[in-house]
């Protein structure tokens, strides 16, 4: 097979048993694994099939046998906007099932120029060690003296010790402390800023003595029609800026302020809108990856109090909603200085701050006494005491620090006594905020139909609850635009065919109230979704492309499919692009199926609360009807009762002889 | 005479997104690549190699051909490869005579040269004939194109801009 322009040609395969490292031409790698590029594309699609193939049955994560991909994608390193992503996957250590998250920054497209589409790291060093990637030659060095630093100093000695011919040459993906002491949601931190969030993939790297993977690379990305693609990229963007309906608020006010303040969401955040009067901005514009134009980092440095000059290149969204939602910060400057403290000890915001939340809970409770909580009064709201479990967390220091470092539903199933009952996570992992059934059903559906487990980024769609009419209308004053004038263009300008635009928000297509809070289309909406987010993530590039706050009004298939185009030279449909997210979520699904027994039964709530009537939002005095949702989920996916693919439906994404393999329904 | 325009960067806006370089090397070689960008940012990416208490910065810069008005690089070329666009300004080389002796990025005190091995040749700024593909591409109007006798304006007008604010009171940082 000859290897399509817009891929760097070559596979990396990397043995830390014996130190070994194997270079495989790419198409030679895609035959070996039965990948053809158009099906699966790269990213997520390779990934899913790698762990696939790799893996019949379940493992202990934090064992040698598991192992660390990160894949590009066509997109990666090449001149298409947005172009710095990559995913990065493994076998969850919370979950035991599949785990992959995005991250960008530079190392991705950096690894892309070194000439590899994908990088498998398997086994396990006897002792410390980093790999350094440097262009074609591959290096191990010893790590012992950088076992127990923590990212920023982790980052600086890498690129010291390699002497880096100018600053921001040589790329590294670090472990820190957090990784090292298996803390089971850890991930990896890119050159101390992007981080694949949700993969736990820091502690795989700790289990394997791998602290670090560093890469140089000085080549280029071939192409099939490169002045095509300099022509559609910018008319994808000026249309993307001119267009989409906040871009303005998001790049004055960074990814987390415009979510937190202007739009409806219901967090109590108010105060958080005067945020430029709290914090010192030594940058005044945001900082993104490779070809961005809405980029999303904030440069912020905290002005006033006890942290006062730490500075951080954050401000995300994630980290607000866990300050406010779980851990009841309220502080701007502790804000900060808590995205700072969890990015330097290499932890994960959400699973994190969902533990703590759960043993505040327990506490006050009785369900965890002095004695397991190694004395400390466990109470929300104090960022004091919040940053020092966290720091025992990351360092697995005492009863507590220990307990919480398992993640919440292991620590439940621990301590027992009815607490597994109001334990926030689905399948093992922990969701972003404790309460879902404010943001039922799509956002929150998202939790239970994952294959990552509870987690909020493979069902990204806030239509239901970005601005709900209802509450206060903020962004007339911020946007010029009323909700309803913005639902309306947005339902204008969503990239999506007629006739599922009319399925979803009937004829002539509406978004009111009643929209809202009824059911009608989405479910078809959450599996067209999740579709989408499956095509990004295997082309790769980044989800704020998607739109900056989701609601699918950014980048759409169509645009993929003409900007990829011109990267590989493939004449790809909407329906086949939308096929390979389509086809890439099957399989996750069914991996998980086949390692795991996962079907309907475990898409459920751990945490009994769930289930009783909410006490706000969309389902306020009512129960969310999770398992209708379900089911009418499944059937547009048209899966089983059960929750599983059906044969046909497998042969219908071309994936025919892997319906051969297993056991399922016709 | 003709009004000589030049690449202005003004560092404040710069997202440090290399959009310029991915643009640079697509259009000039038919392949993406930050090592072959005609252009190029310098990143200080302190937040990236700092402790927590450590004050690190985040700095974007830019180094590329200045097109300047005495260029050294002319000076040392052997075989006068090295010539100024009659319509642009701009300092440009010419195939038929360089033997890609690298004399020019000796003697070019900014870097502003390169050598493309798989190409092999030396390859710098050319303004793309007029039209910076560079600038057009820039999402945040970081770079522009100006006349040469104009390039301060930028900076001085922001300048300009901060000192107002600071006089009515509406910000007190002094930071510039």
């Amino acid at each position: 097979m000859a290897i399509p322009d817009g891929y760097a040609g070559k596979a990396l395969v990397i043995n830390l048993d014996n130190r070994e490292a194997r270079f495989l031409p790419i198409d030679r790698f895609w035959a070996d694994y039965g990948i053809d590029p158009r099906l699966w594309i790269g990213g997520d699609g390779f990934i899913t099939k790698i762990l696939w193939e790799d893996f019949q049955t379940a493992i202990d994560p934090l064992g040698p046998e598991n192992e660390i991909i990160i894949a590009t994608g066509p997109w990666t390193a090449t001149a298409a906007p947005q172009a710095g992503r990559a995913m990065l996957g493994c076998i969850s250590p919370e979950t035991g099932g599949f785990s992959s998250g995005s991250f960008g920054w530079f190392f991705p497209s950096t690894l892309k120029y070194a000439g590899f589409d994908i990088l498998i790291i398997r086994g396990k060093c006897e002792k410390p060690v980093y790999v350094f990637i440097d262009d074609h030659e591959v290096l191990f060095k010893d790590a012992a003296h950088l076992w127990g630093k923590e990212t920023g100093e982790t980052v600086k000695l890498i690129r010291e010790e390699l002497e880096e011919r100018y600053e921001g040459e040589v790329r590294v993906l670090s472990t820190s402390v957090a990784g090292e002491n298996l803390v089971k949601y850890a991930p990896p931190c890119a050159d101390g800023t992007s981080c694949p969030g949700r993969t736990g993939a820091g502690a795989v790297m700790g289990s394997k003595n791998l602290k670090a993977i560093a890469v140089r690379g000085t080549g280029e990305v071939s192409l099939y029609d490169p002045r095509g693609l300099l022509d559609s990229s910018d008319r994808a963007v000026r249309t993307f800026l001119e267009r989409e309906p906040l871009i303005k608020l998001w790049k004055e006010q960074g990814a987390s302020t415009s979510l937190g303040t202007a739009s409806n969401w219901p967090l109590s955040g108010a105060n958080l809108a005067k945020n430029r009067d709290e914090a010192d901005f030594p940058h005044f514009m945001n900082v993104g990856c490779l070809n961005c134009h809405s980029p999303c980092y904030h440069w912020l440095q905290i002005r006033g109090g006890k942290y006062a000059g730490v500075r951080q290149l954050g401000g995300h969204m994630t980290f607000l909603t866990v300050c406010l939602r779980n851990l009841g910060i309220q502080d701007f400057g502790e804000w900060i200085y808590f995205e700072r403290l969890i990015q330097e000890l290499g932890l994960a915001p959400a699973a994190f701050s969902i533990a703590y939340s759960w043993a505040v809970d327990c506490f006050e409770r009785g369900l965890l006494t002095k004695d397991e909580t190694d004395g400390l009064t466990l109470k929300l709201g104090d960022a004091e005491l919040i940053f020092e479990v966290a720091r025992k967390v990351a360092y697995r220091e005492g009863n507590l620090g220990n307990l919480l470092a398992d993640g919440v539903a292991e620590a439940s199933r621990k301590i027992g006594k009815g607490s597994e009952n109001i334990a926030p996570h689905v399948k093992g992992k922990a969701y972003l905020q404790r309460d879902p059934r404010i943001q039922a059903l799509m956002w929150a559906l998202g939790f239970l139909t994952s294959p990552r487990g509870g987690d909020w980024l493979r069902l990204h769609n806030v239509w239901e609850l970005a601005f709900l009419p209802e509450k206060r209308d903020t962004y007339r004053k911020l946007t010029g635009k009323s909700c309803a004038q913005i639902y309306e263009d947005a339902l204008g300008l969503l990239d999506m065919p007629d006739d599922l635009k009319k399925k979803i928000f009937g004829d002539p297509l509406k978004v009111d109230v009643e929209w809202i809070k009824g059911t009608r289309g989405k479910a078809t909406f959450s599996v067209w979704t999740e579709n989408f987010v499956g095509v990004f993530n295997s082309l790769v590039t980044c989800m704020f492309g998607a739109a900056t706050q989701f609601l699918m009004v950014g980048f759409g298939p169509t645009t993929y499919c003409e900007i990829l185009a011109k990267i590989t030279g493939w004449d790809m449909t909407y329906n086949e692009l939308m096929d390979v997210g389509e086809r890439v979520f099957n399989l996750q699904r069914l991996f998980n199926y086949r390692i795991k027994g996962w079907d309907y039964r475990n898409d459920t709530w751990a945490d009994q609360r769930v289930n009783e009537p909410a006490q706000m939002g969309i389902y306020r005095g009512k129960k969310v009807p999770w398992n209708d949702a379900l089911q009418e989920y499944y059937s547009v996916r048209s899966w089983s009762k059960e929750g599983l693919p059906t044969k046909a439906k497998l042969i219908d994404l071309k994936l025919g002889d892997i319906a051969e393999k297993v056991d399922l329904p016709e | 005479m003709v009004d000589e325009k030049v690449l202005v960067f003004e560092p404040h806006d710069c997202t440090g997104c290399m959009r310029c370089m991915t643009t640079c090397s697509t259009y000039h070689n038919g392949a993406t690549s930050l090592s072959k960008s005609r252009i190029h940012i310098i990143r200080h990416e302190g937040h990236a190699v700092s402790k927590m208490d450590e004050r690190e910065e985040l700095i974007f810069d830019i180094i590329t051909c200045q097109h300047c008005d005495e260029p050294f690089c002319q000076k040392v070329c052997p075989t006068l490869a090295i010539e100024r666009n009659g319509d642009t300004g701009a300092i440009i080389v010419n195939r038929d005579k360089c033997v890609a002796c690298r004399m020019c990025m000796v003697a070019c005190p900014f870097g502003a040269i390169l050598y493309d091995q798989d190409r092999r040749q030396v390859t710098r700024c050319d303004l793309c004939d007029g039209d910076p593909q560079c600038v057009k591409f820039c999402p945040t109007g970081a770079l522009q194109f100006l006349p040469k006798r104009l390039a301060h304006l930028p900076k001085r007008d922001r300048l300009a801009r901060k000192m107002t604010q600071i006089r009515a009171g509406s910000i007190l940082q002094t930071r510039i």
